[in-house]
């Protein structure tokens, strides 16, 4: 369930722009160049202002964009800037991912993105357009879920870290589809988020509860 | 006489599953940071970058002139000084965060920069600069006992040790702050992360002068606070201001930066100290000089002596102040420092007496150390310890405990060890709370108090405590809390509210109860009396079963509402418990892996199973934190904090966890204590277990915390 190290790959067949490439690149001569990995985004940022300050192109304004978000088209008006993270809490009003760290740190901002946990708050919003985005609303919450899986098991307290250990659990369920996870597997597939009050033994028993149920279910 | 605890409870003590817990685990849950009221503006706080500086010219021009900037408000004016990196000195109000950041940035300002003291080292050093007009130390009121010189030298042995921790801070995973709605010129509705719902009411009120009857605070559920959200704070206000100012609603939220910064901390705390035992292993000496920093304010004092009983000590504290944020209440305050500081010198001199550091806590616990109940009888607290202590021992596999100095003659570079600790608290409930209870006439139950449940199930176990009473599942009770205007709730603080709020709702339950009885009796065919409860069911004569809606219609149209308050012999105070750890240290890289961790705890009446061992598990590993991980660094060069984030800040991840064993201490006699509360004392002991297991492996003590492979390895490299 480690979210997709975004330095990894160049060649990556879907969007690639985290908030890192952006900061490390907007640190070069050229931006820009670093920036437009694919047409499409830099179709869309065309349409933002871009100006040039010693050097770094600097994209401003504000550009519309649309945005699958759990199977919903939605179009949404953004700034080059925006991570997807604060697009769809501040913009589209889906608040279920949390921004805790805001550096990619924690976890508890992940989505699926395309089948991939990802931190939504190191992914720009310009670089989904026209993916697929799936938060933590729109997986199923009746016995058998991750989410009824965290709930039977007090895999939560104050809550706020949940929403990405679930859909951490849900990406890893989805890609290890049948498989029954050691305790180790799990803990290793969570270790990309952070839990305050300490919920992780609950945690660790509802993905292992979850896993099950998916196998029984699959089967 | 009121009703006591039912001797035989058919949901009280059962693991029931959280009543918000699916809403929180799909998402749906809405916490105050989610809240998008229609027109919403967000807001960013611009912070001190210096660590020490006087504002000489502000100029917020040109952020106003930012297209999308709505509202500007000053926290801090021309002539303030600014006191430590992270202190808030403006809110921008904008269309959108991304711009209300540029605006905070946009704000043009001339600092003048004043030198700082960060460390403590610092703030002691001569030519240090002045940071309150009464100096940078304040030292408490010393506190002595006996004849502490003359029994240390009748002792059979001590030793003289230096120990420390440093700073840490809550990391709340919602980040402190709110979202304000003025409707109309006099009426604000406020959606607060916060532990003091009630509170937050009081201070928005006087701050913007309006009556508290008009300030709504809402918090349905809200993401951590560990201590550090009593209050509105300077950026809530702000919201307000901007809130007033924009005519539109304010969202605010601090950043993970200002968070760790400015919003709370848990203080250091060192000691200097000598301690000494009789040839039984009794200690009898203690002489301590001990210091902390809560940053510019005070707060750093912990308790010593702790737990033990020492008959002869010395002991003068002082609190230093550093250019640092303020410190805060934190899961119980000062007693993680007192605990490992006493343990830590405990386990240095039984190991230096060759006595089982076992040997020596049991000898030197307190003959009498009488703790309130309930409804029972007073208890021996150190009768608790001894029963505490053999279940813990045999849990941990105590007797596989090798002495330091067999542990540092073992082959190869992997030590095990093992250590233990105790701890104590308060806990209790406040008689000053109410809970309402309504039941309406289609059946259906609602609880109201303005209390809050910061994750600890309150609002569950209030909801079980109805069911209980009128014979219904926990899932049929709506548990309405978070909210100010609602009768009054204890504050989250010290481990109270389940203690104080619990009683009122068993009262309310039972009021109600009987009310419903009296008012339905008639179209019942018989008395008040003949009626009681039955499961779903209200039973005539114990025989005849009326469904529990069918009974609730025969109230017409008027719902039962009654307000129930404290009654004596349902809640107590003062626990134990004690915990052990079991770990390896790589002495090449100085890390050090936890093996097990096993926990006893008394809290007197357990409530929910299930939402309890999730707080005794989470105290274990906020403390496990403690003892690993967690340290505030603070630059002394440039006066700036090194890591107020979540990368370099350290806290545990799935793989640092290992396997824990929650033991409760839970049998009829504790349960007819009463309710206690168990937020605070399962966090105490546990950084001080681990650090005497390091001690235990390696043969030496490592005496600084937290245990990470810089400290360890120095103290290796010193051994």
């Amino acid at each position: 369930m480690p979210p997709e190290d975004h330095k990894a790959p160049a060649e990556l067949p879907r969007p690639g722009h985290s908030r890192r490439d952006f900061l490390r690149g907007s640190s070069l001569a050229a931006a820009g160049a670093v920036m437009a990995t694919s047409a499409e985004t830099a179709m869309h940022e065309a349409r933002a202002d871009v100006s040039e300050t010693d050097g770094v192109a600097i994209y401003s304004g504000t550009c519309p964009i649309e945005l699958k978000v759990n199977g919903e088209a939605m179009s949404v008006t953004i700034e080059p800037r925006s991570t997807l993270l604060d697009t769809l809490r501040n913009r589209l009003g889906v608040t279920g991912p949390k921004r805790v760290c805001d550096r990619a740190s924690c976890g508890a901002c992940t989505v699926i993105l395309d089948g991939d946990a990802v931190y939504s708050c190191t992914t720009l919003a310009i670089s989904c357009a026209d993916h697929e985005v799936r938060t933590l609303e729109s997986f199923e919450t009746d016995e058998g879920s991750v989410p009824h899986a965290f709930h039977q098991n007090d895999a939560l307290m104050c809550g706020y870290c949940t929403p990405g250990f679930v859909t951490a659990c849900q990406a890893w369920l989805e890609k290890n589809p049948g498989q029954e996870p050691t305790l180790d597997d799990i803990k290793q597939g969570l270790d990309g988020n952070i839990c305050r009050c300490g919920t992780y033994i609950g945690v660790f028993q509802a993905a292992l509860d979850a896993a099950k149920a998916m196998k029984k279910g699959g089967a | 006489m009121a009703a006591l605890w039912p001797d035989n409870p058919r949901l009280i003590g059962e693991g029931v599953p959280r009543l918000d817990g699916l809403a929180k685990a799909s998402g749906r849950a809405k916490y105050p940071s989610d809240e998008r009221p229609d027109g919403l503006l967000f807001a960013a706080v611009l912070h001190s970058p210096h660590a020490h500086a006087k504002i000489v010219k502000i100029d917020t021009s040109k952020a106003e002139a930012i297209p999308g900037v709505k509202g500007v408000h000053l926290i801090a004016n021309e002539g303030a000084t600014l006191r430590y990196h992270g202190e808030e000195i403006a809110a921008v109000a904008a269309e959108s965060e991304e711009i209300a950041r540029d605006g905070c940035r946009a704000i043009a300002i001339e600092f003048e920069v004043l030198p700082h003291a960060v460390t403590e080292a610092q703030a002691l050093a001569d030519g240090a600069p002045r940071l309150t007009p009464r100096g940078n130390t304040q030292a408490g009121r010393a506190q002595e006992d006996g004849d502490p010189d003359a029994a240390l030298k009748e002792a059979a042995a001590s030793i003289e040790g230096e120990y420390s921790v440093p700073v840490i801070t809550h990391v709340c995973l919602e980040t402190h702050g709110q979202v304000v709605r003025w409707d109309g010129d006099a009426k604000m509705t406020v959606w607060s992360s916060t532990q003091n719902v009630d509170g937050v009411e009081s201070e928005m009120a006087g701050a913007f002068n309006v009556p508290a009857t008009d300030v709504t605070v809402l918090t349905p559920v809200m993401g951590g606070g560990f201590g550090s959200k009593f209050g509105a704070d300077t950026w809530g206000v702000a919201a307000g201001e901007l809130a007033k100012k924009t005519g539109r609603p304010v969202w605010l939220f601090l950043d993970r930066v200002q968070e760790h910064l400015t919003a709370g901390n848990r203080p250091s705390a060192s000691a200097k100290l000598t301690l000494a035992a009789d040839k039984d292993g009794k200690l009898s000496a203690l002489i301590a000089e001990t210091a902390g920093t809560g940053g510019i304010s005070r707060g750093a004092a912990f308790p010593l002596p702790y737990v033990y009983e020492v008959p002869n000590s010395r002991r003068q504290h002082t609190d230093i102040r550093v250019n640092g944020g303020n410190a805060r209440a934190m899961r119980a305050p000062g007693h993680p420092q007192g605990c490992l500081i006493m343990e830590s010198a405990l386990d240095d001199l039984a190991e230096k007496m060759g006595i089982d550091p076992l040997q020596m806590r049991l000898a030197s616990l307190a003959e009498q150390d009488t703790v309130p109940s309930g409804s029972g009888e007073p208890l021996n607290r150190s009768e608790i310890y001894r029963e505490q202590i053999k279940l813990g021992t045999e849990a941990i596999g105590w007797n596989q405990r090798k002495s330091r100095a067999e542990n540092a003659k073992a082959e190869g570079p992997i030590k095990r060890g093992f250590g233990m600790a105790l701890h104590q608290w308060g806990g209790g409930g406040r008689d000053d709370k109410q809970v309402t209870c309504i039941i309406n006439p289609d059946g259906s139950v609602e609880l109201r108090s303005a209390t809050q449940d910061i994750g600890t199930g309150c609002r569950t176990v209030l909801a079980q405590i109805a069911a209980e009473v009128l014979g219904l599942k926990t899932t049929d009770i709506n548990s309405n809390i978070g909210n100010s205007q609602f009768p009054p709730g204890q504050a989250s603080g010290g481990s109270t509210t389940t203690p104080s709020m619990a009683p009122p709702a068993y009262n309310a339950a039972l009021e109600a109860r009987d009310l419903l009885f009296k008012r339905i009796a008639g179209a019942l065919d018989a008395e008040p009396g003949d009626l009681s409860i039955g499961e779903g069911v209200i039973l005539v004569k114990g025989e005849r079963e009326v469904p529990w809606k069918d009974a609730c219609r025969k109230l017409g149209t008027m719902p039962i509402n009654v307000t129930g308050s404290f009654s004596e012999g349902l809640t107590a105070q003062g626990v134990g418990g004690c915990q052990f750890v079991d770990l390896t240290v790589d002495t090449e890289t100085g890390v050090v892996k936890l093996n097990k961790i096993v926990a006893v705890q008394d809290t007197g009446l357990i409530l929910n199973m299930m939402t309890w061992k999730s707080q005794v598990y989470g105290g274990v590993i906020m403390g496990l934190n403690y003892g690993l991980f967690e340290e505030l660094v603070m630059d002394p060069s440039t006066g700036l904090s090194l890591n107020p984030d979540m990368e370099l800040y350290k806290l545990a991840g799935a793989s640092d966890i290992p396997e824990i064993d929650i033991i409760p201490f839970d049998n009829e006699q504790m349960r007819k204590r009463g309710v206690i509360g168990v937020g605070e004392p399962p966090t105490i002991a546990t950084a001080a277990a681990i650090g005497n297991a390091v001690a235990n492996a390696l043969g030496t003590r490592v005496p600084h915390f937290p245990m990470t492979p810089m400290n360890v390895l120095n103290a290796l490299a010193k051994a």
